[in-house]
């Protein structure tokens, strides 16, 4: 397994069929797949986002679905105010990443438990916030978005074009991740991970690196939820409650904390799970999905607890 | 073995009045001392005597209530510890903490962090200077590594290595952000005399490449064999100093480890 997950070209192949497979399921009539594939991707960049707040850094953060809120939020204020789609997607990283490291700078001298809690508030508290800021957000009654679709060039079916603005979105997080967790920056998160003490005593400033790891999480949220509401063409605050910000945590517990192999996988089967349930077997097994979420993660708890995929170490060159 | 003769004149670390109070508790108090570039120096003293305190302000771990820490003639009282690293004072700890998930080699790859800069761009775009920093730091992490003997356990966890690998490994990580003053706390607890002998040796190495040394050690053995000089502790105040000959002679040492009847 893990020489297959090492092999080279593994994430072209991965891309390559991953960008082949709306086409195909277009050509069998199975659109529904690419919708779920694309609300898979999405969940994908979350727990990308995440991996840096929870696996490499070891922060704990129940209200990261905020962030996917404030993206979906800004894109679609900014594009109603005649922002191009493009432009929005940049506000919402910008905005979010601001935000962030607000909550960062107010939060991260809090640990473990605590900062459980306060973030599960602050995830909260933000979607109080757009349900009752009617003159911004239009409440609880949601905003309506034109379309933005740059990819029709590519195809008519405007899922097949989040799709893959979606897929090119997870590509690029996978690398920056990967480059960023093989350097400097990401040995110190891991270090603060494994023993803040010592890392400090190591001369890493800690404060100055969990929050950076903290801050750089929302940008993939926010650039998640603004391809959502561009996707959606509509954006109201029951898309992000308490239980999305669970599922994310799920998904990078269950794929293997700081394992960017193990986040796709955990986003695959947790969020997969469901809709493909629903479309292969009877509508009504859909009402027990989630005891099988809970199977999931009890299975995965007692079989594979430290994830399915977890992050292993790179292996240097000793004979030089 | 025997020691061979280091230049020690110029003052690398200077101690005045320093305190470290808890409430009520004067964990620390009233220390002077000084250290020569070169030394080997010895803390020794009974359980509680506040030794590890000590330690701890000196690497800012706490801010210390009162006094002076002059390293290099500057202040670095109450600096946060990565600050202090940087200034070039670096430590281990009583109870062994590496990152456990981290190979060897990662670990002393971290230690490198205060004397590298590449930050986010750097990695995300691979730049030149990027690559050129990464195979610096891995090539002194491995010189590292084969100076404190564990070169070919580099790709084995932390976690995983035996004990004694534990306690050079934390030695390798520390000297890899280039200690001008190397801090070891009790490098020998736990270590059959095999271990402890093979210790004594590094520490020496350590001394040889230029880094001063300042331990706890509470094996006696040790302390007489390795120490240039020797500090004791005992309630929190530093009641004697001297050539380890001179000090296990002192009464007040003596009386502070067997009571007033064994003087």
């Amino acid at each position: 397994m893990n020489k297959i997950l090492h092999y080279r070209w593994t994430p072209w192949i991965l891309l390559a069929l991953a960008a082949a497979f709306p086409f195909v399921a277009g050509a069998m009539e199975a659109n529904y797949l690419v919708r779920v594939g694309g609300v898979i991707g999405l969940f994908m960049l979350l727990g990308l986002g995440l991996n840096f707040t929870l696996g490499y850094a070891g922060l704990f953060d129940l209200g990261f679905i905020a962030f996917y809120a404030i993206g979906a939020y800004t894109t679609a204020i900014a594009m109603r105010a005649g922002v191009p789609g493009a432009v929005a997607l940049i506000l919402s990283v910008i905005v979010s990443l601001a935000i962030r490291a607000l909550l960062g700078l107010t939060i991260l001298r809090l640990r473990g438990d605590y900062l459980a809690v306060v973030t599960m508030g602050f995830g909260e508290i933000a979607r109080l916030t757009i349900n009752n800021l009617d003159d911004l957000t239009n409440g609880p009654k949601g905003m309506q978005i034109a379309p933005w679709r740059p990819l029709s060039f590519l195809s008519a079916d405007p899922n097949i074009q989040y799709y893959l603005m979606i897929l090119a979105a997870v590509f690029v997080s996978c690398v920056a991740s990967r480059r960023l967790e093989d350097s400097r920056v990401g040995r110190a998160w891991i270090a603060i991970r494994e023993d803040e003490i010592a890392a400090r005593l190591s001369g890493i400033p800690v404060r100055e690196y969990k929050l950076l790891a903290f801050t750089l999480s929302a940008a993939f949220a926010g650039l998640a939820g603004g391809l959502f509401a561009q996707w959606e063409q509509f954006v109201t605050p029951e898309s992000f409650v308490f239980w999305e910000s669970i599922l994310v945590v799920s998904i990078v517990v269950l794929g293997g904390m700081g394992s960017i192999a193990g986040v796709l996988v955990g986003a695959l089967v947790l969020v997969g799970f469901p809709p493909i349930m629903q479309w292969t077997m009877s509508a009504d097994w859909i009402n027990y999905r989630y005891l099988f979420f809970g199977l999931i993660l009890v299975l995965v708890t007692l079989f594979r607890p430290q994830g399915i995929l977890p992050s292993s170490r790179r292996e240097a060159e000793l004979t030089s | 073995m025997t020691t061979k003769k280091h230049e020690t004149g110029k003052v690398l670390l200077e101690v005045k009045d320093l305190a470290q109070h808890f409430g009520g508790l004067k964990a620390v108090d009233q220390v002077n001392l000084v250290i020569h570039e070169g030394e080997i120096v010895s803390v020794i003293g009974p359980n509680g005597a506040g030794k590890t305190t000590f330690f701890n302000v000196l690497t800012g771990v706490y801010p210390g209530s009162r006094g002076e820490i002059l390293f290099q003639g500057s202040e670095i009282r109450g600096l946060n510890s990565h600050e202090i690293v940087h200034r070039g004072v670096a430590r281990t700890f009583q109870n062994i903490r590496l990152f456990a998930n981290m190979t060897s080699l990662e670990n002393v790859m971290v230690g490198r962090h205060s004397r590298t800069s590449q930050f986010l761009l750097g990695p995300l775009l691979r730049t030149q200077a990027f690559k050129a920093e990464e195979k610096d730091v891995e090539h002194q992490a491995k010189e590292l590594l084969e100076f404190v003997g564990l070169k070919s356990l580099g790709n084995e966890l932390a976690k995983n290595l035996p004990y004694g690998a534990q306690r050079k490994l934390e030695i390798a990580r520390a000297l890899a952000s280039e200690p001008k003053l190397l801090i070891l706390d009790e490098p020998t607890a736990g270590m059959n005399p095999t271990e402890s002998i093979d210790l004594v040796t590094l520490v020496r190495k350590v001394r040889d490449r230029g880094v001063t040394v300042l331990l706890i050690e509470h094996q006696m053995r040790v302390v007489m064999d390795i120490s240039d000089r020797v500090f004791v502790f005992d309630y929190g105040v530093k009641i004697a100093e001297g050539k380890p000959k001179e000090v296990v002679a002192n009464a007040r040492v003596i009386e502070a480890y067997l009571g007033k009847e064994g003087a």
